[in-house]
């Protein structure tokens, strides 16, 4: 009976350790984390033809992030362009390309303040190396969005549902006197230096990501851009719309992004009395591209390699104002095929080939091979 | 010597009986890591519910905690694997999940929602 009753004891117990081991969840504190810095570097050589080739440094970018408490937490992103900074854009850009504090309230409502990203199509929020094909970002996303495009403001965002994520901002406006032909808005970005806010802009993005593999996003920003010129009303409207889909070894990715400039005639005069120069400044300016990208060899880490190839058509001379004649050698398009090998997934050596268009019958648009290493620590 | 036997069976029924409803009950959720989103972002689960996640990322290595529990981890790299966390699921309410390794500009958007329900509310709705 002694024999049996222990028998029963064990029983028991095997049971009692069962559920024991069943209640008592997986804590892996010993594994490896980034600490208090991260960031990403990009290294390039490019080589336009009919060009030398330049070996360049392009970005070294440190991440800190520090938590005063679970809800409130800091974050910001310093940036080294071109790796040498003398005053000038030319040779180098030093940037506080994001620097905020978050209030993590709930999962659908939160509030953030301080240096933002705008919130605007695939790359600007999204920019770390190993996650873009290309060496260089998309032309799209560089002449249409201004991107990397950063700028003082405070906002909401958080997510509803099931996949519904929303981010909505109020933030300083561009400079309408800065904007060009060739690269349509994007030196009118003030870039939270003493960001002039006598009118403000308004920027949001939707985005739904509830399906595996897919997103799907919307973004718009708007803002009276005419601070330095009051009598002028140059509003400025940006809209975007980008997919991405991945399965298996295969990624899509598509945008489109267009700019809308109110009041670009009086604008194209202002600037021409201001510098003397005429910048022929558009009133819409457009673009999109498509991309493919298949995981040719996928055998785990190191083994590891991606080809792709893009199609990009951007004018930032879209539509003029009237009495202005858009400038081809702006109309462009281009195609882009290369390839990236991991070694590690947050080490990207990419490889890849531009050949570029415009509409001029005069100025042509150089082809252009580029090598880089990239990397995400 | 026969009761012994007899015994020894019953108790292994007991214990194979045991680990049979240990894997019926156990639910599994697998969970998907990429900057700057799990998906899916959000879990319904039913308050005492044993929850097996098996989180796996599609690029970097991430974080992945569960404020309000003890379920804290990281996810391996693209290509190397998976993390898997077994747990009971806790009181209802709502618990969030959350990135915990800095991966990115977006690092404070990866986060989803563990939904906890009673589960006789749960079941008086069906």
């Amino acid at each position: 009976m002694k024999f049996d009753g222990s028998i029963c004891l064990a029983g028991f117990l095997c049971l009692v350790s069962i559920q024991a081991s069943a209640q008592t969840p997986i804590v892996d504190a010993s594994a490896p984390t980034t600490g208090p810095i991260s960031g990403y570097m990009d290294f390039h050589f490019n080589k336009g033809e009919a060009e030398d080739g330049v070996l360049d440094f392009h970005r070294f970018v440190l991440i800190v992030n520090h938590s005063f408490s679970p809800r409130i937490r800091f974050v910001a992103e310093l940036e080294l362009e071109h790796a040498f900074v003398e005053g000038l854009e030319e040779r180098g850009e030093l940037e506080l390309e994001q620097a905020y504090v978050d209030f993590l309230l709930t999962r659908s409502f939160n509030v953030r303040a301080g240096m933002l990203l705008v919130p605007m199509g695939i790359i600007n929020e999204r920019h770390e190396p190993p996650v873009y094909m290309g060496v260089e970002r998309p032309f799209v996303d560089t002449f249409i969005i201004p991107t990397t495009w950063f700028e003082n403001g405070a906002g909401v965002f958080g997510e509803v549902g099931r996949g519904f994520r929303y981010r909505a901002y109020v933030m300083a406006p561009l400079n309408a006197l800065e904007f060009s032909a060739d690269e349509g808005i994007r030196n009118g970005r003030q870039k939270g230096s003493r960001s002039d806010v006598r009118n403000v802009a308004y920027a949001g993005r939707a985005e739904y990501v509830a399906v595996p593999g897919l997103t799907l996003g919307a973004s718009a920003w708007s803002g009276k851009s005419s601070f330095l010129a009051p009598r002028l009303d140059v509003k400025v409207r940006v809209g975007e719309a980008d997919v991405r889909y991945r399965r298996n070894r295969l990624e899509l990715r598509g945008e489109f992004a267009q700019v809308w400039i109110d009041d670009a005639e009086r604008l194209n005069l202002t600037v021409g009395q201001l510098t003397g120069v005429q910048p022929n400044i558009a009133r819409t300016l457009r673009g999109f591209y498509a991309e493919g990208a298949y995981r040719v060899w996928q055998r785990g880490a190191g083994k590891d390699v991606v080809g792709f190839a893009r199609y990009e058509n951007f004018d930032t001379q879209f539509r003029m104002p009237s009495g202005y004649i858009p400038l081809k050698e702006f109309d462009r398009d281009a195609w882009i095929a290369g390839a990236a090998y991991y070694p590690d997934p947050d080490i990207a050596v990419k490889v890849d080939y531009v050949w570029q268009r415009n509409k001029s019958s005069v100025i042509i648009a150089p082809n252009g091979l580029n090598i880089g290493i990239g990397w995400w620590f | 010597m026969r009761f012994t036997t007899s015994m020894a069976i019953v108790l292994a029924l007991l214990m194979t009986g045991a680990n049979a409803g240990s894997q019926t009950q156990r639910r599994v959720v697998r969970v998907s890591a990429e900057r700057f989103a799990f998906t899916p972002s959000q879990i319904v689960v039913d308050a005492g519910e044993e929850i097996e996640m098996r989180v796996s990322s599609d690029d970097t290595a991430h974080g992945f905690r569960i404020t309000g529990t003890s379920v804290n981890v990281v996810i391996p790299k693209r290509g190397r694997g998976e993390v898997s966390v077994t747990f009971r699921a806790p009181e209802p309410g709502r618990y969030v999940f959350e990135c915990t390794r800095m991966c990115g500009a977006g690092h404070h958007f990866m986060r989803g929602e563990l939904l906890v329900r009673n589960p006789s509310a749960s079941q008086s709705r069906k």
